[in-house]
């Protein structure tokens, strides 16, 4: 919470310090729109401030995200967002340049969305003997956005590179690919969030890229990924997966059925990769496991609250 | 004897005079020239470095002698310490500096305007910008060694004789 007051003009910065303590720990999001209220997501549901916010707190904000170098920043407003220190991560949206038919930068940003970053440790011990049994089992998270599938997997991450003695689980080389610096929360290469000694982290990397990557470079044991979706990604799955490397990962979606229907996951739903899939929804605010199901689709529990 | 004295004594403030007076001329053209180098080890940390401007001139202020060391040096300290823009830091640093230099106004707003565009674009237009700075600055550091050329040495000569002048005069 301190790192993104940080970021944030004074002003605005102020008006957030306001809210009760309580209140703080619950939010989600701050989305900050050029002329309109702040408004910040509690637990699921918007809270409007009364300031409006200034284009020069934009530029400010701006100004403080980039450390007054835009420039540095290229890459980021290619894809849309920026990840700052502590995993956070902030949305943009704006005018956008085209350079030959492709997104060249965002400009003139209008809209911020400040996704705060929680880290819960201890929320996947719950679901560690679901997931392990010899050996980490191929997992992969099912949820729709907001359902806490990255704070679970950083979880997952976590216990695996420290491994866990009373339970008999070695520590695992683990590797990450961490495309939107989210599970990791890395600033300079370095992960910023909880995790045990046996963890390596590409950083910003491509996912298929990346997987291919480690595998040759890091030797992990277990690889972690997050939001898998495209082509490519599936391709780079059957080729981590054939190299003996367990793997866990999330992906978008509301049900098991729901991802069987997606061209890009269908093959390799079909080819029976995946042993373990968890399915996350809000029911009860983020994190809610609704299904933890074997690789057949069969359930093996109902409903562990993890938060 | 003391008339004597007195003539040695206005001789060498008239000759001092005019060799601190070149050496405002011949002091501008090497300031210059620093000031280009200095903006183009901006680009290569923009660049290639991909560095943030406040790390960027932090860096600069170290390889840099003074007075640009100073100017980058204020102008890291700004950015990181205060709530302000790179504009304003530019421009406060500038002015807090501009004293110690032996350079004009025309570099003043060459620079000042350079200031505007900081950090505001992607690297490329960036570029063009340091770009247009340098040619521009080039453009004064012609100008300043065609000035050193033409009046150090009169400057020089003008101190000396004029002391002589008035020595001829007094006796």
């Amino acid at each position: 919470m301190e790192g993104i007051l940080n970021f944030l003009p004074k002003n605005i910065a102020d008006l957030i310090n306001q809210i009760p303590p309580e209140q703080k720990e619950e939010l989600e999001e701050i989305r900050i729109r050029i002329n309109r209220p702040i408004e910040m997501t509690l637990k699921g549901a918007p809270k409007f401030l009364t300031y409006i916010i200034q284009p020069e707190d934009a530029f400010h904000l701006m100004n403080k995200i980039s450390h007054f170098s835009i420039y540095t920043l290229e890459e980021e407003l290619k894809r849309g967002y920026i990840t700052v220190s502590g995993g956070h991560r902030i949305g943009l949206a704006g005018k956008v340049i085209l350079e030959e038919g492709k997104v060249k930068a965002i400009r003139d940003i209008s809209s911020f969305n400040i996704r705060i970053a929680r880290e819960k440790v201890g929320i996947a011990e719950p679901i560690v003997p679901f997931l392990f049994k010899n050996s980490w089992m191929h997992t992969m998270i099912i949820g729709p956005p907001q359902t806490g599938k990255t704070t679970l997997l950083r979880d997952i991450a976590r216990i695996i590179s420290s491994g866990n003695w009373s339970k008999g689980i070695e520590a695992c080389k683990v590797g990450i690919v961490d495309e939107r610096s989210e599970i990791a929360g890395c600033v300079n290469g370095v992960p910023q969030l909880t995790f045990g000694h046996r963890l390596d982290v590409l950083d910003a990397c491509p996912k298929a890229e990346g997987m291919m990557m480690l595998i040759r470079s890091m030797s992990p044991d277990v690889l972690i990924v997050d939001e898998i979706g495209r082509k490519e990604d599936a391709e780079a799955i059957q080729e981590a997966v054939h190299a003996g490397i367990k793997l866990i990962m999330t992906t978008h979606g509301t049900s098991i059925e729901e991802i069987r229907k997606r061209p890009s996951l269908k093959e390799i739903i079909d080819q029976d990769i995946f042993q373990r899939f968890i399915v996350l929804s809000r029911a009860s605010g983020p994190g809610t496991i609704t299904h933890i199901l074997d690789s057949s689709g069969k359930e093996l529990t109902q409903k562990v609250r993890v938060t | 004897m003391i008339k004597l004295l007195g003539a040695i004594i206005i001789i060498v403030a008239t000759t001092w005079t005019g060799f601190e007076a070149a050496k405002h001329l011949s002091e501008r053209p090497r300031q210059l020239r620093a000031l280009r180098s200095a903006l183009q080890s901006l680009e290569a940390e923009i660049m290639y470095g991909h560095t943030p401007l406040h790390e960027a001139s932090r860096r600069l202020a170290e390889q840099l002698t003074n007075p640009l060391s100073t100017f980058f040096d204020s102008f890291a300290k700004k950015l990181t310490d205060t709530e302000t823009t790179v504009k304003e830091a530019w421009e406060t640093s500038l002015k807090e500096v501009w004293k110690a230099t032996a350079l004009k106004q025309g570099e003043f707003e060459i620079m000042k305007q350079f200031g505007e565009t900081l950090g505001r674009h992607d690297r490329f237009s960036q570029q063009k910008h340091i770009m247009l700075t340098l040619s521009h600055l080039e453009r004064e550091e012609a100008d300043a060694i065609d000035r050193q050329a033409k009046y150090e040495k009169m400057v020089k000569s003008l101190g000396f004789l004029s002391g002589l002048l008035l020595i001829i005069l007094l006796f």
